[in-house]
């Protein structure tokens, strides 16, 4: 049986993710992790178990573009479902 | 073009006349070509009936009014419009009755003809000039001509009559009469009565032969005569304008039917009317003389003790007729629905009745139309006083009162039944507004395309979600775990019924109504099909279904939507398998190929030189990708679904058909086979690290997947998958990675890996516990070798929630259980042998030789404190249940010593001295956080030294 013989659209790849751990990158500089358990077309997904961080820049009045003051907000979510249009990416998070 | 005042008060009647007549006359002066010999005919088919209704259509009348009530007016309107023209002709004939036998006979056709307005024929072309008709034509014509032929000779001279005659007779209103009467008048007066009574008989006879619906309309009339005499002018309401409308409608349809058998009802008709006129001949002959005067006194007099009687018993009255009017509606809808679906007999009445009921109406009217009215208000009149003598007749004030309380009880009483009852009746008149709109084709039309929406190819998988539902609350429930609720048609497609309907009441029959009906349907379109078979073999329409439960045009919802890029797939999945990486670019696929082919190449070469067993043979790979893990995990679902839904679809095992029982089993092996072989448990111990089914169950949805195929595969199988997992216990995460768990401080990866081994603990563990439940000793042994052979036995141990100590503590458990019923077992076969058995002993010595040093550190507080000792100190300690986690481990230990030799015990004791002294001491000291903590220490303690036959209350500190 060939491994591969399931994979022929790109979202093949993400079903290989479901029940996995899963990094979603979205637009508005925000940032998930989390067990991936759904996912449709419009790339919306269903995600449980996840950790959300939003940077924020806090750029001050006057300052010059690019030195404002990065921080980074966390919050966790037992469920969550995202809308597909601000899903810029999802991949696997890097195996240790 | 009516020509009936609506009046009952001799002033307005009067005014109304001149006025109507006024316009008649201008009427008059136009000229139409109908009657012309060059007429084509066509006018009789215009509909000229309703006019009365114009004002009231074309805003003629005052302010318009909101509440309109479409249910319920229409019966009371038909009920006034009979009613007015009645009326009108008793004040004709009072004022006019008499000269001649053929004025007599005129009026009574007038009145025929004004009846018949509210005829079917009402809507059909009137007739006033149209004596200048020559008789072909009137025979030519349609039933339009019918009626006027009843109407027409008569009617034109009866107009000029009543022309000539009333502004006499509006004046001869005799009022002045009644004071001055003879005895003679009055003699005539009671004769008159009687022989009124006994014509009214005679007539009651002939139209209770001919028509029911007749009496009830006349009922109807009856009460609406007094409603008439001392309400108000009954003028059209504006909202009586659509009823009438319908009422057109329905008259439309009747006409229909009348043109059809105009002949026979022709026929009819002229015996009618023969007989009519000679019954008008003798009544009219005897009576007329008498009628004529007594008729007004009667009136007269009656009327204006009405009046009186009115005025106190107004309110009653008003309710009697209401609810009168409520009664009479369920005639109303029976009438309308043997209008709309007549069946042969209503039909039959229907296409009599109109006719019938002219001459009969003209008759009754002209008879006894006034006097029944009479008579009952002369009834009335005397029951009130009878009754006022009897109420006088009882002497005492109070039994008065109390007759009058009583009464009034009894009215109160009565009224809220009526009120009730009205309630009622209203609630269902407006339930039955829209009865019957729909016929019973129409209702299946549209059952039929929901239906076809609902039948999908795989009913079980599109009511997926309800099927299993409903099956998890069936066993939960305890019931008969009954097949799916599905419908199966031939070929594969079907309709999910969804959810089984519970209780009793209206819904679940409504839910099996529909079931039954869908079920209708589709065994008719079946039968359709196979009645069409013939021809369908030379068609080339692949689907046995298609169209059978009609057709939607364009593309269904379900379709996809249009595809903008063709991709061939086709070559993507035929030929070489990289080119199924459609994303994937071709070098990086070429070069992945390349590599592993060699290796391919040179393991087949093996395997076909030696075969798998010579491990000189096999050939390493590198361990399974995550990648490559989840796509053949991907594969094996879908091959878990696809036994799945084969399973569903098992034909019964007593089926006849032989050939499908054996396609099924053929292609359920196969799956089964390919699953197997796609777990690689079969793979070569040696051919990867980790082995590739471990790194299949690494996944948390790779260690789900168990459970589920472990019933598709046999016992033999699943003891193969427990030997490799033993062999290659070590390899797994959940081992490996297990110090992690030993950290005090909590991480992402501790969390990940603790959630893992429960996985593990629950799936894998749970699904092969029934292959070790069974294991004889002898494999039980082997087993434990094979452990001990192929992994750290120490690391496998000192994993925290304890999946290592788990599976020893089963094999241990299950020896103990054999060991049990060896001592009492009867039957020889089954014991293990002598050999087994010390086979067994030598494995646990080994065994417990290996863990002999390190048993403190199978305790994880003992690990987790060296943990922390190491930690700098000021690190907070974050609060851990350590009993919870220990206790795992006591329960090993107390396995371990109940196998134990005495040597050994005692080497577990000493070993495990100061652990248990420790517990008991704090347990006892109180250097505990609180009761639960103390309870626990001591009932891990105990666990142990139970299997020592000893309790920690022996043990002093």
């Amino acid at each position: 049986m060939d491994p591969s013989a399931g994979i022929q659209e790109p979202f093949d790849l993400i079903r290989l993710s479901l029940s996995e751990r899963v990094f979603v990158k979205l637009r508005g500089d925000r940032e998930l992790t989390g067990i991936l358990h759904a996912y449709d077309g419009h790339m919306n997904l269903i995600l449980s178990d996840v950790e959300e961080k939003i940077m924020i820049v806090d750029a001050p009045e006057g300052a010059p573009p690019g030195h404002g003051a990065v921080s980074i907000v966390k919050r966790k979510m037992e469920m969550l479902f995202v809308r597909g249009d601000g899903v810029i990416l999802v991949s696997p998070p890097s195996r240790t | 073009m009516s020509f009936f005042g609506f009046e009952q008060s001799d002033q307005l009647e009067r005014e109304k006349q001149k006025f109507l007549e006024g316009k008649k006359e201008q009427e008059d002066l136009a000229v139409y070509t109908w009657g012309e010999e060059s007429y084509d005919g066509l006018g009789d088919a215009l509909q000229e009936g309703g006019d009365e209704l114009n004002d009231e259509t074309f805003g003629g009348t005052g302010a318009v009014g909101k509440d309109f009530d479409f249910a319920q007016q229409n019966h009371q309107l038909d009920e006034r419009l009979e009613a007015v023209p009645q009326s009108d002709v008793f004040h004709q004939v009072n004022s006019q009755a008499g000269p001649s036998r053929e004025a007599g006979a005129s009026q009574a056709r007038q009145a025929h003809s004004l009846w018949d307005e509210k005829s079917p024929f009402s809507v059909l072309p009137r007739h006033h000039n149209g004596s200048a008709r020559s008789p072909v034509e009137h025979n030519r014509t349609s039933s339009a001509a019918r009626s006027s032929h009843l109407s027409n000779g008569s009617l034109s001279a009866s107009v000029s009559q009543v022309r000539t005659h009333s502004p006499g007779v509006v004046g001869v209103q005799p009022i002045g009469q009644a004071g001055v009467r003879t005895l003679q008048e009055i003699e005539a007066e009671m004769r008159a009565a009687a022989q009124q009574s006994r014509n009214l008989t005679t007539a009651a006879t002939q139209r209770q032969q001919l028509m029911q619906e007749q009496q009830a309309q006349q009922a109807q009339q009856q009460s609406h005569f007094h409603q008439q005499q001392r309400a108000a002018p009954p003028r059209m309401h504006p909202q009586s304008q659509s009823p009438r409308f319908h009422q057109q409608q329905q008259q439309q349809q009747l006409m229909q039917q009348q043109l059809m058998r105009e002949q026979l009802l022709e026929q009819q008709l002229r015996e009618q009317q023969l007989r009519e006129r000679e019954l008008q001949l003798r009544e009219q002959q005897l009576l007329r003389e008498q009628q004529r005067r007594e008729r007004h006194l009667l009136d007269i007099e009656l009327q204006e003790q009405l009046r009186l009687e009115e005025v106190e018993r107004q309110l009653r009255a008003q309710r009697l007729s209401d609810v009168q009017n409520q009664q009479l509606l369920p005639n109303r809808y029976l009438h309308q629905r043997q209008a709309s679906n007549p069946s042969p007999i209503a039909q039959h009445r229907r296409q009599q009745s109109p006719a019938l009921m002219d001459t009969l109406q003209a008759q009754y009217q002209q008879n006894g139309q006034h006097i029944p009215h009479n008579i009952q208000l002369q009834q009335r009149l005397l029951n009130e006083l009878a009754q006022a003598e009897f109420m006088q007749s009882m002497a005492t004030p109070e039994e008065q009162e109390a007759l009058r309380v009583e009464a009034m009880r009894r009215i109160m009483e009565t009224e809220r039944m009526e009120e009730k009852r009205r309630r009622k009746a209203a609630k269902i008149a407006h339930m039955s507004r829209y009865n019957d709109l729909m016929t019973q084709s129409d209702k299946d039309f549209i059952t039929r395309i929901q239906v076809s929406q609902l039948v999908t190819q795989d009913p079980y998988a599109d009511d997926f979600y309800a099927q299993v539902y409903g099956a998890i609350l069936r066993s939960r429930m305890g019931l008969q775990a009954s097949d799916e609720r599905v419908l199966k048609f031939g070929s594969g497609g079907g309709v999910g019924l969804g959810l089984g309907q519970k209780g009793t009441g209206r819904r679940p029959n409504a839910m099996q109504r529909m079931e039954q009906q869908v079920e209708r349907i589709v065994n008719n379109a079946r039968q359709r099909e196979q009645e069409k078979g013939e021809p369908r073999l030379f068609s080339t329409a692949p689907h046995s279904l298609q169209g059978a439960l009609g057709k939607t045009s364009g593309r269904s919802y379900k379709a996809a939507p249009r595809q903008l890029l063709q991709v061939d797939s086709a070559a993507a999945n035929g030929g070489s398998p990289t080119m199924g990486h459609a994303h994937i670019s071709k070098e990086d696929a070429i070069r992945r190929h390349g590599e592993g082919a060699a290796k391919e190449a040179a393991k087949m070469g093996a395997e076909a030189l030696g075969g798998v067993t010579d491990p000189d043979g096999i050939v390493r790979q590198d361990p399974l990708t995550s990648k490559e893990t989840l796509a053949i995990l991907e594969n094996l679902y879908d091959l878990v679904l696809n036994i799945e839904q084969l399973r569903r679809e098992q034909p019964s095992p007593d089926s006849d058909d032989f050939e499908m029982v054996g396609i099924w089993n053929a292609r359920y092996n196969e799956s089964v086979q390919q699953l197997w072989d796609g777990l690689r448990v079969m793979v070569p111990l040696e051919t990867s690290n980790p082995h590739p089914f471990i790194s299949l169950i690494t996944p948390t949805k790779g260690k789900k997947l168990l459970p589920r195929i472990s019933r598709h595969l046999t016992s033999q199988q699943m003891l193969t998958m427990l030997t490799l997992l033993v062999a290659c216990f070590s390899q797994m995460d959940i081992v490996t990675h297990a110090p992690i768990l030993d950290a005090p401080e909590e991480t992402p990866e501790q969390a990940e890996l603790e959630r893992q081994t429960q996985t593990f603990l629950g799936s894998v563990v749970q699904s092969i516990l029934p292959g070790v439940a069974k294991a004889g000793l002898r494999l039980v042994s082997g087993l434990l070798g094979l452990l001990l052979e192929r992994s750290d036995i120490i690391a496998i141990t000192q994993t925290r929630m304890r999946p290592g100590l788990a599976l020893l503590t089963l094999f241990l458990s299950r020896v103990e259980l054999i060991k049990q019923s060896m001592s009492s077992a009867t039957d020889l076969s089954e014991l293990p042998s002598q050999e087994e058995t010390e086979q067994w002993e030598l494995m646990f010595d080994h065994l417990f030789q290996l863990l002999h040093p390190s048993l403190l550190y199978l305790f994880p507080s003992t690990r987790i404190a060296v943990h922390l000792a190491r930690l700098p100190p000021d690190t907070p300690v974050p609060a851990l249940h350590t009993e919870a986690m220990d206790q795992p481990v006591w329960q090993f230990l107390a396995a371990l010593a109940l196998h134990s030799s005495n040597e050994q015990q005692q080497a577990l004791v000493t070993a495990l001295r100061g652990k248990v002294l420790e517990n008991v001491a704090s347990a006892n000291k109180g250097w505990v956080a609180d009761e639960d903590e103390r309870l626990a220490k001591l009932g891990n303690v105990n666990l142990f030294l139970h299997a020592l036959g000893l309790d920690s209350s022996q043990i002093s500190v």
